[in-house]
C-alpha cells in the first residue's frame, strides 16, 4: 500500500506494509537514521520524532497510521554547519556522551519549548520523562535545554528589534 | 514536488500479493462495524497501538488482518449531552489531560492521563484502548470507576450500554463480544460540587506500569459527603470499586471521618498478588497509607 506524508519538510510517497514501523521506515527506507531504535517498545525514546506537532514514540507507529503526517527528526532541525539552537546548547553544556539517546532528547527538549519557551528544571525533567540516557547524563542534558530556553529567548528579542 | 522512495529490496521480501486488502482504515464508524462483523475475531484492532505493537514485537507480519480505527474522527470527540460527558474511544491520553472539560468536570481522569506512560505514550495511546486491553493496572480504569463511567458497545446495527464495574471480567478480559466495538465512554455529570484524588504508586514516575492506583470522588451538598467513589487499580484481577468503603463516608463531613480507619477498610477489601512490581503486603499497606493520602489532599483542595 502507498502512503504520503511530510518529513522535515519535504513531501514523501513511499510503498509500505502495514507491518512495517514508521521506525523502519525513516531509518531503512529514508536513510533518517538519527531516529535510532532502543527497546523497540517505546519505553526508552530513542525512536521519538514529533508527528504531528506531538512527541511520538517511531517504533509504535505502523506506517498506514503516519499516511497525511508532518514528521520532524533530529535531522530536520538545523545542520553540521548551522545547528539549532537546542543543538547548539547539548554541545556547550557537554550533554552528550555515548549520543544514542541525544535525538530523541533534542525532539522532546524543542517539543517543550515550542509550548513552553521558559520551563522550570521540574518541567524540563516532565518534558524528557519518555527519554532514558543509559550513560546516566541527565544533569547535563537537563542544563542543555534550559540552555537552550535561554538561549532562544534571546533570539526572540533579537528578531523583534 | 512529491519524492518517491522505492522501498529498499530487503524490505519486500516477505511482501506478497499486489496490496494489502486485509488492511483496513476506514473513514466511517459504520464502515468499521461493518468489518468488525464480517471478520468478527479475525481481525486485530488497531487504536494508538502502544499495546498492539507491543505484543506483537518482532511478529507484526503474523498479524493478518487489521482493523485501524486511526481515520474515525467522530470517535476522536469529547463532549456534553444532556448532562453527561461523551467521550469518543480514541480520544488519546494527552486530550484528556488538555481538555479544558475534563479538567473541570472529571479532574481525577485528567490527572490519571497525565500520568500515564511518557508524553511519546500519551499522545498515541487511547482511553477505548485502555479500556479494552483491560489490564487490571490500566491507568485511567480506575477513575472511571469512581465516576460511574458506562460504555457504548456497537456492533452492526446494535449498540449497548454496560456499566464500567461489569464490563471488566478479568485480567485482559472483558465481556465485549467478538463483532463489537467499543465506541463511547460516557459519565454522567452532577452540579454538586465534586472533588477528588488520584494516587499512582509505581517504581519510576514514568514510563512504569503501576504497582498501585487509587482514585477518589467525593461529591458534596455543603460540606456532608453524598457520593464517594472509590477505586482502585493492581489489587484485584480486575479495577475494583469500593462501594462499603464509600457508604461509610456517606452523610458526613471529612472532619467528621477518621481518615487512618478507612485506609484500614480500603486495605481490609483489597485482594493482591505477589509480582514483579510489589508484594501483596506491601500493595496492601500502601492502599491504606495512599487512602488516607487522598484524604488529606482533598481536604486540602477545599480549604
Amino acid at each position: 500500500m502507498q502512503i504520503t506524508f511530510t518529513v522535515n519538510g519535504e513531501e514523501r510517497e513511499l510503498e509500505v506494509t502495514p507491518y512495517t514501523r514508521l521506525l523502519d521506515l525513516l531509518r531503512e527506507d529514508l536513510g533518517l537514521t538519527g531516529v535510532k531504535e532502543g527497546c523497540g517498545k517505546g519505553e526508552c525514546g530513542a525512536c521519538t520524532v514529533i508527528m504531528n506537532g506531538e512527541l511520538t514514540a517511531s517504533c509504535l507507529v505502523p506506517a498506514p497510521q503516519a499516511d497525511q503526517a508532518e514528521i520532524l527528526t533530529v535531522e530536520g532541525l538545523g545542520t553540521r554547519d548551522d545547528l539549532h539552537p537546542i543543538q547548539e546548547s547539548f554541545v556547550e553544556a557537554g550533554a552528550v556522551q555515548c549520543g544514542y539517546c541525544i535525538p530523541g532528547m533534542i525532539l522532546a527538549g524543542k517539543r517543550l519549548l515550542d509550548e513552553n519557551p521558559q520551563p522550570t528544571e521540574k518541567e524540563v525533567r516532565y518534558g524528557l520523562s519518555g527519554n532514558i540516557c543509559r550513560c546516566t547524563g541527565y544533569a547535563k542534558i537537563i542544563d542543555a535545554v534550559m540552555m537552550a530556553a535561554d538561549k532562544l529567548a534571546v533570539e526572540g528579542s533579537d528578531s523583534n528589534d | 514536488m512529491i519524492r518517491k522512495s522505492p522501498m529498499k529490496q530487503e524490505n519486500r521480501q516477505t511482501i506478497s500479493g499486489a496490496d494489502f486488502e486485509e488492511y483496513f482504515q476506514p473513514q466511517n464508524l459504520e464502515k468499521a462495524l461493518e468489518i468488525k462483523a464480517e471478520y468478527s475475531d479475525q481481525i486485530e484492532v488497531a487504536a494508538g497501538t502502544t499495546d498492539l505493537l507491543v505484543a506483537n514485537y518482532e511478529q507484526l507480519h503474523q498479524i493478518k488482518n487489521w482493523l485501524d480505527l486511526d481515520k474515525i474522527d467522530e470517535l476522536r470527540k469529547i463532549e456534553i449531552l444532556e448532562n453527561e460527558l461523551h467521550i469518543g474511544a480514541m480520544v488519546t491520553h494527552l486530550q484528556l489531560m488538555k481538555s479544558d472539560l475534563i479538567k473541570e468536570k472529571l479532574a481525577v481522569l485528567a490527572a490519571a492521563a497525565e500520568d500515564v506512560g511518557s508524553p511519546q505514550i500519551r499522545s498515541r495511546g487511547t482511553i477505548g484502548g485502555n479500556i479494552c486491553t483491560s489490564s487490571p493496572a490500566g491507568d485511567l480504569l480506575a477513575p472511571l470507576l469512581s465516576y460511574e463511567a458506562s460504555f457504548k458497545l456497537q456492533k452492526a446495527g446494535a449498540e449497548r450500554i454496560v456499566r464500567a464495574e461489569d464490563f471488566f471480567t478479568g485480567p485482559k478480559r472483558n465481556l465485549m463480544e467478538a463483532d463489537e466495538l467499543l465506541t463511547e465512554i460516557i459519565i454522567p455529570l452532577t452540579e454538586n460540587e465534586r472533588e477528588g484524588a488520584w494516587v499512582k504508586v509505581g517504581r519510576r514516575k514514568a514510563l512504569v506500569i503501576s504497582t498501585l492506583t487509587l482514585s477518589v470522588v467525593l461529591e458534596f451538598e455543603a460540606d456532608k459527603i453524598i457520593e464517594a467513589g472509590i477505586a482502585l487499580g493492581s489489587v484485584a484481577p480486575t479495577p475494583i470499586r469500593l462501594w462499603e468503603v464509600g457508604e461509610l463516608m456517606l452523610g458526613s463531613s471529612l472532619t467528621e471521618l477518621d481518615y487512618k480507619q478507612l485506609g484500614q477498610e480500603v486495605k481490609a477489601r483489597i485482594n493482591p498478588i505477589d509480582d514483579l512490581r510489589g508484594t501483596r503486603e506491601y500493595r496492601e499497606d500502601v492502599a491504606a497509607d495512599v487512602m488516607v493520602r487522598a484524604l488529606n489532599e482533598i481536604e486540602r483542595k477545599r480549604g
